[in-house]
């Protein structure tokens, strides 16, 4: 609970570490984005279509769309695979300056130092992501295929459709708890490279198994804690949400509204590295 | 004594010949193609034993000298069927894959006239269809010792088993659950004139047979439940064999289907008219049809459902659907004319869902099922409006199946909307449906079905026998889809009270008959006063793409001045820009106070974009509205590729549709129907606004394996 605690107000001082995020992630969704919105101004803005678009969802206007482009749609998807490997790329870079603020002594997150750090620790930090795909290849198709062999076993006498959800959503959940687990895992190696200012990210991988070891069921609680207080937060902004009628006047709310949910995602984030960082030096 | 023998042998055998003769035609009264079947299920060796006593008359004008017989279950025998080779071409090998072991067979084992000859000997296997698969054996045919003779007609009998195979394509068993679909030697259809069509079992196509009285008996294990197609009419319990025998009879239908599952939950209720329908419901379709209240009135129905236990709390939902089913489609189209409807919930695994039988048919279901989600609402009411098409109006499958599968998609979707309203997009995730926890869109059946449909217009045309398709999708998006909104078009253009009529008079002429695509046109053209044989060639028979709409809009004040040179009292003068200017603000400053009456020229150019026209006879509705809130009506023939509008008037355009009622809902771009003459992007922005969202949330997901 105190590490918690201390975790929250970390995350709370150093607010503008989500606010960087949240702008990073903005821009960069903007950027994919920005075809899209052409796309659909050369295609409704001067038809009465366009007005369907603002009730919501309308199977015609959709229909015209998907089979307007529809030569378009593997691109567009191959784009969309290309820019989230990129994405995925440039949190890695990120993810130095969140943990370089966090871990400053600084009360104030500054946008220089912010961005220093995601230069100072990236190496670093790419060797451990490289080091986690290996880990999560062996988690998932290795250990991933054991226990849907198993399940499948249990599935292929059943009777009635009930083994197939049971097992299919018990999967899902394993698989679930197995990536956090792999997650949280390397936050701590993250976490080990910047406290003790170590360029080895092997050697910090194998330290980590060492520390957690110790401190496994106290680690993983506070993970768990921490993605449930994320679920949350979905479960609050779907049941919000879906009391949204489609009218223009409640349009810049809704939108508020949805970026109020990002905000919330990237300050998780935020709260995730805080936390471990306050297990990580107790 | 010599002279006399040869005469004792002319007589013995033209009495034998005779004889023959008298046994090939004492039977010529029988109005309808007679079944008797008795039926063993081996549970062991998931086998079927059976007899099969069959009456068949000739009721053409040609003399038939053999009959063909469809043995469906041989597409399951090996990789080398029909069947199976064409799954592997569309790659669907996988998804059809057998198990060793677990495929099936039918074989005949005995084949003889009723007095005794055996027609064995000239059996044999045929491939009628093209491209060849030389091993598929899936058709027979036997050669008769005479031909049969115009209204005579014979008596047959049959001994067949068959290997039933685990749970495939319709048909099969998983466990102890059996679902038991076209598994008897069936006639095909002798056509006169035309000879046998009969045709393989092919990967995209279904049935045709013609309408006959059934008897059937099943004996299975005594702890079975069986449904089957008709009426139970006797069930005798045999204490040494631990078995029961249950014989199911029904008159004037084309197939027989049956299930068996000690898993069932067997439930039986009553469809009571006077209760379901209000007088003022009869008053009200009455007059829509033309037609009598008397002729309108339906009959009760008792209903039987099959349903499995972990589903029996869908219990209400399933009578419900099809109370509804039975309700609009009698009223629409026609009474329902059986004492009985069997609606399966199909045993897990034996591949039978979604599919329809003569008074039989299966639905299928999940154990998690949301309420706004009309699943399994609108399988019921398809595969229940199937034994109106398919089932009564017997066409035949194989060659134009979207007059069972459109007319069905069409009448389902009308269903549907009467009874439920709107149906919400459905998708699960581990088989748990996600409307149970987002507000999913809603919407009405035809709208989805268009969106599929505009896909295939330029692969096959919907008139293409179902083995030619291209491939699965093709023929699925045509038979169903493309079928369905060409007949949602044909509602829009003739009226819904029209299409009604056009749609009961189909039913009630061709019940019982087998009618193909120019009887639905001639139905349609009688019933409407018009031809509208244009629609089927270019919607039906051909690839055209249905696209009309309104490419450029442009309004500009008309000018009240003109430059260049003009002649003026014999010499040429020339009006410059900067002496209009000047007159212009000259004709303000005297005209201050009053009213602006500028006048606006919009030119509308209308297109014909795609290949297929209307009808020279009806005419496109434009509608141009203005500024100042008045409206021009246009009518365009559509027959060119282009027509220009010009409107003056003293408001500018605000903006124009072409069928703005969407009667055309088969247009394959509904959007390039409307123009503004002012760009609006508020509904963009919310679009473009709600991708960002998505966008944001995919990064912020991706970033976990950062």
């Amino acid at each position: 609970m105190k590490i918690f605690i201390k975790g929250l107000g970390t995350t709370n001082r150093k607010i503008m570490i989500a606010v960087y995020l949240w702008l990073i992630n903005s821009a960069f969704s903007a950027l994919i984005v920005a075809p899209l919105y052409f796309m659909f101004k050369g295609d409704f803005s001067r038809s009465l279509m366009g007005e369907k678009l603002l009730k919501g969802s309308d199977l015609l206007w959709l229909g015209d769309l998907l089979y307007k482009h529809r030569n378009n749609w593997p691109s567009l998807l191959g784009s969309l695979i290309v820019t989230s490997f990129l994405f995925l790329l440039l949190y890695i870079f990120l993810n130095g300056g969140i943990l370089g603020s966090i871990t400053s002594q600084e009360k104030k997150v500054c946008f220089s130092s912010f961005f220093s750090d995601c230069g100072k620790y990236f190496w670093r930090f790419l060797r451990v992501f490289l080091i986690s795909i290996v880990s999560y290849a062996i988690i998932f198709l290795l250990l991933g295929k054991a226990i849907s062999s198993l399940l499948k076993i249990w599935t292929k006498s059943a009777s009635t459709e009930w083994p197939l959800i049971l097992s299919s959503n018990l999967k899902f959940l394993l698989f679930i708890l197995l990536f956090s687990l792999v997650r949280m895992f390397f936050d701590y190696v993250r976490i080990r490279l910047v406290v003790e200012k170590s360029r080895k990210a092997i050697r910090a991988t194998l330290l980590t198994f060492s520390f957690l070891k110790k401190r496994f069921w106290k680690a993983w609680s506070l993970y768990l804690t921490i993605a449930l207080i994320s679920i949350f937060f979905l479960v609050i902004f779907l049941a919000v949400s879906s009391h949204f009628p489609g009218v223009m006047n409640l349009f810049l709310f809704s939108i508020l509204w949805q970026q109020v949910y990002v905000f919330s995602r990237m300050w998780t984030k935020v709260l995730f590295f805080s936390t471990e960082f306050h297990l990580f030096i107790s | 004594m010599r002279r006399k023998r040869p005469k004792r042998l002319l007589i013995l055998l033209m009495g034998l010949l005779a004889s023959n003769f008298l046994i090939l035609s004492s039977l010529s009264a029988a109005e309808n193609l007679k079944y008797e079947i008795w039926v063993k299920l081996d549970n062991q060796e998931k086998m079927l034993h059976g007899k099969e006593r069959l009456f068949w008359s000739n009721k053409t004008s040609d003399e038939i000298k053999e009959i063909w017989f469809h043995l469906y279950y041989n597409a399951f025998k090996n990789e080398k069927s029909t069947l199976m080779q064409e799954a592997r071409e569309q790659g669907r090998f996988l998804g059809l894959e057998v198990g060793d072991g677990e495929w099936g067979w039918i074989e005949v084992t005995e084949i003889k006239l009723a007095d005794g000859r055996d027609l064995k000997p000239s059996m044999e296997f045929i491939t009628p269809d093209e491209p060849l698969h030389p091993d598929d054996q899936t058709v027979m045919r036997v050669i008769l010792p005479e031909p049969l003779m115009p209204g005579k007609g014979v008596e047959l009998e049959l001994e067949f088993q068959a290997k039933i195979p685990k749970g495939i394509l319709r048909s099969g068993y998983y466990k102890d659950s059996y679902f038991i679909s076209q598994w008897f030697p069936k006639p095909g259809v002798y056509e006169e004139g035309k000879g046998w069509n009969c045709h393989e079992y092919h990967l995209n196509s279904e049935f045709y047979a013609d309408f006959a009285d059934f008897t059937v008996h099943i004996t299975v294990p005594e702890n079975f439940v069986v449904g089957a197609s008709g009426k139970m009419i006797e069930a005798a319990r045999n204490k040494e064999e631990k078995a029961m025998t249950y014989t199911f009879y029904q008159e004037n239908i084309h197939d027989f289907a049956w299930t068996a599952d000690p898993r069932f939950l067997k439930i039986e209720r009553d469809f009571i008219a006077s209760k379901e329908i209000t007088e003022e419901e009869y008053t009200e379709i009455a007059h829509r049809l033309g037609l009598p209240v008397a002729e309108v009135r339906l009959n009760d129905v008792r209903m039987i459902l099959l349903i499995e236990p972990e589903h029996k709390v869908q219990i209400e939902r399933h009578f419900k659907a099809l109370k509804a089913a039975i309700k609009y489609y009698g009223l629409w189209y026609g009474p329902y004319p059986y004492e009985t409807i069997t609606m399966v919930d199909p045993p897990f695994r034996t591949g039978s869902g979604g599919m329809e039988y003569p008074t039989l048919f299966t639905a299928g279901t999940g154990i998690i099922r949301n309420e706004r989600v009309l699943s399994p609402e609108g399988v019921i009411v398809h595969e229940y409006g199937h034994g109106y098409w398919y089932g009564l109006c017997a066409n035949n499958e194989f060659e134009e199946a979207w007059l069972d599968e459109g007319i069905n998609s069409y009448s389902e979707s009308k269903v549907l909307e009467k009874a439920y309203g709107k149906d919400v997009l459905s998708f699960s995730i581990n088989r748990i449906p996600l409307a149970c926890f987002l507000r999913l869109p809603e919407y009405f059946g035809y709208e989805l079905d268009r969106a599929l449909a505009i896909h295939v217009v330029k692969i096959d045309p919907i008139m293409t026998e179902s083995w030619k398709f291209m491939n699965r999708a093709s023929y699925t998006l045509n038979v169903y889809m493309r079928a369905e909104t060409c007949l949602h078009t044909l509602e829009r253009v003739v009226g819904e009270d029209m299409m009604l009529r056009i749609l009961r008079t189909f039913q009630t002429r061709f019940r019982f008959k087998h009618p193909r695509t120019e009887d639905f046109i001639a139905v349609v053209n009688e019933v409407t006063g018009r031809d509208f044989t244009w629609f089927f060639d270019e919607l039906f028979f051909r690839t055209l793409d249905f696209d009309y709409g309104l490419s450029s809009l442009v309004c500009e004040k008309k000018p009240t001045h003109w430059r260049g040179v003009f002649d003026f009292e014999g010499r040429k003068e020339e009006l410059t820009k900067k002496e209009i200017r000047d007159m212009e603000k000259k004709e303000r400053k005297e005209k201050r106070g009053e009213k602006e009456k500028d006048l606006y020229i919009t030119r509308l150019m209308a297109r014909r974009f795609g290949e297929a026209r209307i009808g020279q006879d009806l005419r496109l509705k434009l509608k141009v509205v203005f500024e100042d809130g008045s409206e021009e009506i246009r009518e365009w023939d559509g027959q060119e590729r282009w027509e220009l509008f010009v409107f003056e008037k003293n408001s500018p355009v605000l903006y124009a549709q072409l069928d703005p009622e969407t009667i055309w809902l088969i247009d394959s771009n509904l959007t390039n129907n409307s123009i503004r003459r002012n760009p609006s992007r508020g509904g963009i922005l919310k679009l473009t606004s709600r991708v960002f969202f998505w966008i944001q949330n995919l990064l912020q997901t991706i970033s976990g394996w950062s």
